[in-house]
Formats: C-alpha cells, structure tokens, sequence
C-alpha cells in the first residue's frame, strides 16, 4: 500500500531475530543450570523470617559496645592499618604508576613487566591478600597492613597511569627538549597536572581501604574483623548487629568526607 | 630586558605547606605503626618469610588440587557471582525506576534511595556473616550475601542513568495519554537498557572477585580450598588455587568486557581484528599502540 501524501504509515516493527532469540535462551539455561548449582531455594525468602536466631539480634548491648575496650580499640587498630597501607601503597604507587604508562615510562621492558606483573596481582582478591600474608608472617594487623598495602598499589597505579596516559604532553616534551633527565622531567614536566588527580585517587583508595580493613580480621588479619568473628562464633549476634551499627556510621562519615574533598580537588 | 622575559616568580607559601603536609603524613604513619605491634626482627623478618613462602609455591600442585575438585569449586565461584547478579539486577531494576529524580514522586524516591544507600554500606562477607546460620554453610549463603549486595550498586547505577535519559520520549508518551507504566516501557527502558545491562556485567566482574572471598568464610566457592591448603601450610596447592582463580577472573574480565565495548559501541566500525587487540589488551593490561 503507498501512502497518500501527507500521510505516513506506521513504522515497521522491529522482528525479534534468531540471533537474539537464541542468546536470550542460552543466558536462560546457564542461569537455571548455575541457580541448581548453588542450591537456588527461593523458600528462604519467608523462611529467614520464621527463623529463632533473629531473637538473638535483639536488643543490642549500647553499653557493651561504648565500652572502650570492646570495639573502640580494634576499630582504632582498622584505621591504623587503613591509614599506614594508604600511605605506603600509594606513595610506591607514583613511581610504579609512571612506569606504567607509555608516556613517562623510562623504557620498554620495564612498563611491559609492571603492566603485566600489575595487572595479575590486581586479579587476586583482596583477601586472599591478607590470608596469604597471616600465613606468611602470622597472625594480626602488621600481616593486614601488608596485604592492604598491595591491594592499595594494585588499584592505585590501575588509577594513576590511567591518568598520565591523559595528560598534557606538552610541559614534558619541554622539559626533555631542554634536556633534562628523566626524573626532573616527569617531576616538572608531568606531577603538577596530575597531582591533583593523585591525591584524589588516593582518597578513594583510601575508602577502599577502611572498607577492606573492616573485614580482615575475618581471617585474622586484625582491626574490628577480629572481634565479629570472635562474637559470631559465640552466637553473640545482638553485639554483632551493634557493630555493625557503629562500621555503618563511621563508613559512611569518611565516604561523606573523602567524596566532599575529592569534589573540591577535582 | 622586557617584561616578557622575566622570569615568573615561583609560588609562595609552597614550602611551608609541603613541610605541613609532610608532618602530617609523617604523624599519621607512626600513629599508625604504633599500633601495628611491630618489633623490628619481625619487619626484618617478613620479606625473608614471605620470599620462603614464595619459593615453596613453585611449581604449583595443579594435578593433585584438581584430583581434589578444585576446578569444580573455581566453577561454583562463577555460578555464585552469576546468580547473585540475576537477583541484584531483577530485584534493583524496578526499584531504580522508583528512586529516579524524572519518573518517580519524592515520597518514594528517597527511602528506596536510603535503602541503596544502607545497602552498599554493608560489605558482602558481613551479610554472608550474619546469613550463615539462617541458610546453613555453602554457596546458597554465599548467592544471596551478593544478590542482597548488588542490589545496592545496581540501583544506585541504574537510577543515575536513567536521571540521564532525553524526557523528549516520556512528553511524547505522556502527551498521548500514556500511563505511568507505559511511559517507563516505551520511552525510558530503551534508552537505558544497554547502559544498565552493561553496568549488570560490570558487576558481574566485581562479583567474581566477592565470590572467590566468600567461600574464605564458608559461604561456597574457591576460597574454602585455599583456605584449607593454607592451613597446613601446602604451599604449592594454594598456590595452584591462586592460579586457577586468577586464570578465571582475568578470562571473565576479559570476555565481559569485550561484551559491554559491543553493547555500548554496537556493531558498527571496527574489524575482528581490532576487537581482538582490544580483547588482548584487556587480558594483559598492555595496550599496543
């Protein structure tokens, strides 16, 4: 049928292609074979709530969990380790960082290797980190400070060398034209444009890190985990929510803060 | 000599505020040393430990962790961060249409965004915590710690992209007498959906890291075997564990990433080969220019 003039037909609808069709299904029967294979059972769902251990997550303990030495104490020890791993990581994460980008690196070899090496230590999860490191150098927080460390310098140079790969060659191309060596140029030529960046990464990073710390005593690698493992393991789940409520609050302050200043940096 | 030649002069106060930022750098790090308990044969100690450690890992006990099931475990991982995304994306993809500043009224849109909120703040292995003894241990634990989690970063993703979409085709729905509904599925879901599907793979990734740690706890997947080879110190099994689960997040990152470049890009431009030089650069981390 052709259309009258100024009338237009309806547009053709779109046909659902065999291509489509046939993806669709096959996410369907991963997704059914993978839901058989971790025990899928939506019966959780009304079945959580008839459970008798919710009794034991109330009331929660106010002055077991004030008391200094409960939790203010580890949670101190999670920001020591926080704090100490952010500093080191990223502080090895500017030389590092440069190495990985083509712009600054000092030759070819080296930004192929730290590449490489970089991106396989960033493909270890964070806690496998921190187990390897208590088994190494035994249990506690020197062993979480280490492992946070590396995690902190895997993300960190994944974020830094993005950002020289962006930046302004101009100033360094100066500066080697004038004949400066290599580590006054990337110093004058390159670190006052990304400085700004650097320092905001390394707040998110930071966030990261109080995040992570948070969990590591979990596998006894010190700082507030410690003491929610040992709770939980004397069903003391009123103390544990009480925890929880406290990581809350401060976790969610320093987000408050850290993404305030990042704002103000960027 | 000319103005235009005189040297600029250099900023002031730099110095007293780098030797301020110093101090303060310097303070934080031995407040935070000093609470570590460290003695100074142990930080002597730990490299020389850490390298013993690192010579018993080589060559790692492929045959023998795979006799014991540990590919089967490295797939459980995958099945857990797999499923865990299904829930966090069916459960947050309506709930993010509730929470958007342009299609939802306040009432409703700030609790669900409080709820997103409370949720990110909550780390996955203390949600599988506190799901172990209601679900018992293994991967169903493990599933729903993810799923519950997700939920939080899906939604908070997919309301921002949708608080980005043209309102042109929600006028054009609307000024037909469209409903509520109606105006969701044919002016908002299109605009959105390859930029929230690619945001559910992204989290799929991150999910297959969160997965590998949950089984650490107990709550199903590889981290149960590297815990236990760990445990009585079998060095060159952990450390074919270790292998096998990097071999299998840098393969997922990998593949899921070339899917979310043709979701978003789709299939116009560019040749197999250079999809392939992308793929490869995301697999090694070098990008060959």
């Amino acid at each position: 049928m052709t259309p009258t003039p100024g009338q237009s037909t309806r547009p053709e609808r779109p046909r659902l292609r065999a291509r489509t069709v046939g993806i669709a299904a096959a996410l369907m029967a991963f997704s059914i074979f993978a839901a058989r294979e971790v025990g899928f059972d939506p019966s959780t769902f009304w079945e959580v709530w008839s459970n008798p251990l919710w009794e034991k997550f109330w009331p929660i303990p106010w002055d077991w969990v004030f008391d200094s030495g409960n939790v203010l104490q580890p949670f101190v020890e999670t920001f020591q380790i926080a704090t100490i791993s952010t500093i080191l990581g990223c502080g090895l994460a500017l030389p590092v960082g440069f190495a990985m980008s083509s712009l600054t690196t000092p030759n070819r070899p080296t930004y192929l290797v730290s590449r490489a090496v970089m991106n396989v230590v960033r493909a270890v999860p964070d806690l496998f980190w921190a187990k390897l490191m208590v088994t190494a150098i035994g249990i506690g927080a020197f062993a979480g400070a280490w492992a946070l460390t590396i995690f902190s310098l895997a993300v960190m140079v994944k974020l830094f060398s993005e950002t020289v790969d962006g930046a302004d060659p101009g100033p360094l191309e100066a500066a080697r034209a004038a004949g400066g060596r290599h580590a006054p140029s990337l110093r004058t030529g390159i670190l006052p444009t990304v400085f700004p960046d650097y320092v905001a990464h390394a707040l998110y990073v930071f966030e990261l890190n109080v995040r992570a710390s948070v969990v590591l005593g979990l596998v006894g690698a010190g700082g507030i985990g410690r003491v929610l493992e040992a709770q939980r393991q004397f069903f003391r789940f009123d103390r544990v929510l009480g925890m929880l409520v406290i990581i809350f609050v401060v976790v969610w302050v320093i987000e408050q803060v850290s993404v305030s200043l990042r704002k103000r940096l960027i | 000599m000319t103005a235009a030649t005189q040297r600029p002069a250099p900023p002031r106060w730099t110095g007293e505020r780098r030797g301020a930022i110093g101090v303060v750098l310097l303070v934080a790090m031995v407040w935070s040393i000093s609470g570590l308990d460290v003695t100074l044969d142990r930080l002597l100690g730990a490299p020389s430990d850490a390298w013993a450690i690192l010579r018993q890992m080589v060559p790692p006990a492929f045959a023998r962790v795979a006799a014991r099931g540990a590919v089967g475990k490295v797939f459980e991982s995958v099945y857990i961060a797999w499923i865990g995304t299904v829930i966090g994306a069916l459960l947050s993809l309506p709930l993010a249409f509730m929470a958007a500043h342009n299609v939802a009224p306040i009432w409703i849109r700030v609790p669900i965004r409080q709820l997103f909120n409370a949720i990110r703040a909550v780390p996955e292995l203390i949600l599988a915590v506190i799901l172990i003894p209601i679900t018992g241990l293994g991967p169903w634990a493990g599933t729903l710690a993810i799923g519950i989690h997700s939920i939080g970063t899906l939604g908070k993703w997919a309301t921002e992209s949708i608080e980005s979409i043209d309102s042109g085709p929600i006028e054009a729905v609307d000024s037909t007498g469209g409903r509520w509904v109606s105006s969701m599925r044919w002016a908002v879901f299109p605009q959105v959906m390859s930029t929230i599907s690619s945001y559910w793979l992204f989290r799929f990734e991150i999910n297959v890291r969160a997965s590998a740690v949950l089984g650490m706890i107990g709550a199903g997947g590889v981290g149960s075997e590297l815990v236990s080879h760990l445990v009585f110190r079998d060095f060159p099994a952990a450390s074919a564990v270790l292998a096998l689960t990097v071999g299998m997040v840098l393969t997922i990152d990998t593949v899921s990433a070339a899917v979310r470049r043709r979701i978003i890009t789709g299939g116009v431009g560019g040749d197999d080969s250079s999809r392939s030089a992308e793929a490869l650069s995301d697999l090694t981390g070098i990008n060959h220019r």
